[in-house]
């Protein structure tokens, strides 16, 4: 099992050693989930989960409230440690004990609640945790390289088709969408292998909407494996590759957006078809 | 113009004047000018004058700056003053102690007096750091609020310097510590105090403007959830900030017992929120998220402009509290309409 140093030690010198699982189907996932259990106390929440994620491709997972979407993200992203079962990125079994350890693995995420700092611009919040320092003796003195953070910033959201009056303005300042935005543009810049998405649209407007769907795809389409949990069955019909049901903390099927029909989405969540 | 289009071409000016910083230096320079024209004589308008504001200023500036920190985290300091009083008598007590024989010291004769200022110096600053760090472990470990713990650690601080008194300042501190510093003026002009507290407030002003840990201490103060997240330490961010605190606590402490040549017990039951003022007068929010270290310079000034101003006129000192009172609602109004932007 790597921890962070160990893994990134790997990916500068490609493995001779380490616990490389065997690839499923055609391709290698860059991230995969292997029976993952997670117990609170008596409570049983997620009962032996297995999921890959693969570059360039969208997957969704949905499931009626309490079927184990948010924990199944929450540990693929660090938040919670899984009671049992394996994480793998790029083949290599990891540990992922705090979320600074999935995003050493190359693991972002967007929160519900976004995780941003209302109160810091734009370039700031993009660079959170991770800010540029000048060159030469500014940035020996510890100083921050703000016009690159501030371009690069800009360089990321224009390509996302955000359009921001200012990139220095506060993100409390910006609209729902634009904050959606600026988190998925976050994620988009530090991920190296997968970003986890958990409810990206929930409370925003039907053009908000859209441009956040612009930007998952924009997310996948740079060879990055995107993790979608939505309850906007249409649209996840709409955008996603390929859709994992939840039920009660397992993964009980896994469908073809362009097979199915929403109800055929929803008889499945709530039972009511065979798996 | 649009309020966010600072990208496309506003002016510096443009931007400088959506602070309250600005808008505080604006009062602050017609409060100057008022004086300045209305003083008999024109009192006022003296370079000596500026510089007494200057030096009355050192201290409140330096809580205020270390206040600032803490407000941008979304956390308070209230027993600054409890800090100050206690770092001021074990220095007091370090300097006398060290400096020579009681004999010695009683009749003025300090014959170790450099040994026993540097160690002085090096307990006033580590006593506290040691007191800020037991806020801030208090704060981060048991996750009481900031307002209680220190709050309650006013009490215990005040109490112990009670307790190593017997409630007298300590006396015979060597009057060289007045003379060859806290009154000795660097080209007939400048005191050297006020060297030292501008000189430290540049550094803060550098840290919190532009380095990581200013971006990270605001960070914490507008959403702990954000920062913790983004892989910010926050207890040990925390744990530096109270420190921080702790340590401007020591050098205002040395300040004091300099310039006075005794310790004070009883006269820094305000400082607390004397520092809190001058941060809010600043722009500084109370909110956590936005803190400005040049409006803390400006908001220290205000009231010491105020109460040199009205002695100077023979008015009663008394109404500077009632006037920094109505500057703090202004402040406090315009910081409210400005929270939209940041620069």
């Amino acid at each position: 099992m790597h921890s962070p140093q160990q893994y990134l030690a790997a990916q500068a010198a490609p493995a001779n050693g380490g616990a490389h699982l065997p690839s499923v189907g055609r391709r290698e996932p860059a991230l995969q989930a292997i029976g993952i259990t997670k117990n609170f106390g008596s409570l049983e929440v997620l009962k032996g989960v297995s999921m890959e994620l693969y570059r360039g491709e969208i997957t969704a997972v949905v499931g009626d409230n309490g079927a184990g979407k948010s924990t199944f993200m929450k540990v693929l992203s660090g938040e919670h440690a899984p009671t049992g079962g394996q994480l793998c990125v790029n083949g290599k079994e990891v540990l992922l004990r705090s979320t600074q350890d999935a995003q050493t693995f190359g693991i972002e995420t967007v929160y519900q609640d976004l995780a941003l700092a209302p109160d810091l611009s734009v370039a700031e919040n993009v660079f959170l945790g991770r800010e540029l320092k000048a060159p030469g003796w500014r940035g020996r003195i510890g100083m921050l390289d703000r016009p690159q953070m501030l371009a690069e910033s800009t360089r990321i959201l224009t390509e996302l088709g955000a359009k921001l009056k200012s990139y220095r303005a506060t993100t409390q300042s910006l609209s729902g969408g634009q904050r959606q935005g600026v988190a998925i543009a976050r994620a988009i810049k530090w991920a190296r292998h997968a970003i986890l998405m958990d409810e990206p649209t929930a409370a925003l407007g039907t053009r908000q909407r859209d441009m956040v769907y612009e930007a998952i795809r924009a997310a996948a389409q740079r060879n990055l494996a995107v993790l979608l949990i939505s309850h906007d069955l249409p649209q996840v019909l709409a955008l996603a590759d390929r859709i994992v049901v939840m039920r009660q903390g397992v993964a009980i099927a896994n469908l073809v957006p362009a097979e199915v029909t929403v109800r055929d989405v929803v008889d499945v969540m709530l039972g009511a078809k065979p798996t | 113009m649009n309020k966010l289009a600072y990208d496309d071409g506003s002016t510096w000016f443009y931007r400088l004047r959506e602070t309250t910083a600005f808008w505080m230096f604006l009062i602050l320079l017609g409060l100057v000018a008022l004086f300045s024209l209305i003083s008999p004589h024109h009192a006022f308008l003296s370079v000596n004058n500026f510089f007494n504001i200057a030096l009355n200023a050192s201290q409140l500036v330096l809580l205020a700056v270390g206040m600032t920190f803490l407000l941008g985290a979304k956390e308070f300091d209230l027993s600054v003053g409890s800090n100050i009083v206690l770092a001021s008598i074990l220095a007091a007590k370090t300097i006398t102690a060290l400096a020579g024989t009681p004999d010695e010291v009683a009749v003025g004769d300090y014959p170790h007096l450099g040994l026993a200022v540097a160690v002085g110096v090096v307990v006033a600053l580590g006593s506290g750091a040691l007191f800020g760090l037991v806020n801030g472990l208090l704060v981060t470990t048991l996750r009481l609020s900031s307002f209680l713990v220190t709050l309650a650690t006013t009490a215990i601080g005040l109490g112990m310097a009670l307790v190593l008194t017997h409630g007298a300042n300590v006396p015979d501190i060597p009057r060289a510590l007045q003379t060859d510093f806290a009154t000795y003026r660097l080209f007939d002009l400048v005191p050297l105090p006020v060297l030292l507290s501008l000189a430290l407030v540049m550094l803060l002003w550098f840290v919190l403007a532009q380095t990581r840990f200013g971006v990270h201490t605001l960070a914490l103060g507008s959403s702990v959830d954000a920062a913790r997240r983004a892989g910010i330490n926050h207890k040990l961010h925390l744990l530096k900030l109270f420190a921080l605190m702790g340590v401007l606590c020591g050098v205002a402490a040395l300040l004091d017992i300099s310039r006075f040549a005794t310790t004070n017990i009883g006269g820094h039951q305000t400082d607390n929120l004397q520092a809190v003022a001058a941060a809010v007068i600043g722009g500084t929010s109370l909110f956590g998220g936005m803190a400005s270290v040049q409006g803390t310079l400006v908001g220290s000034l205000i009231p010491v402009v105020l109460g040199t101003g009205l002695v100077i006129m023979g008015l009663d000192s008394f109404y500077q509290l009632i006037l920094v009172g109505l500057i703090v609602i202004a402040a406090v109004y315009i910081d409210q309409r400005n929270r939209q932007t940041r620069f």
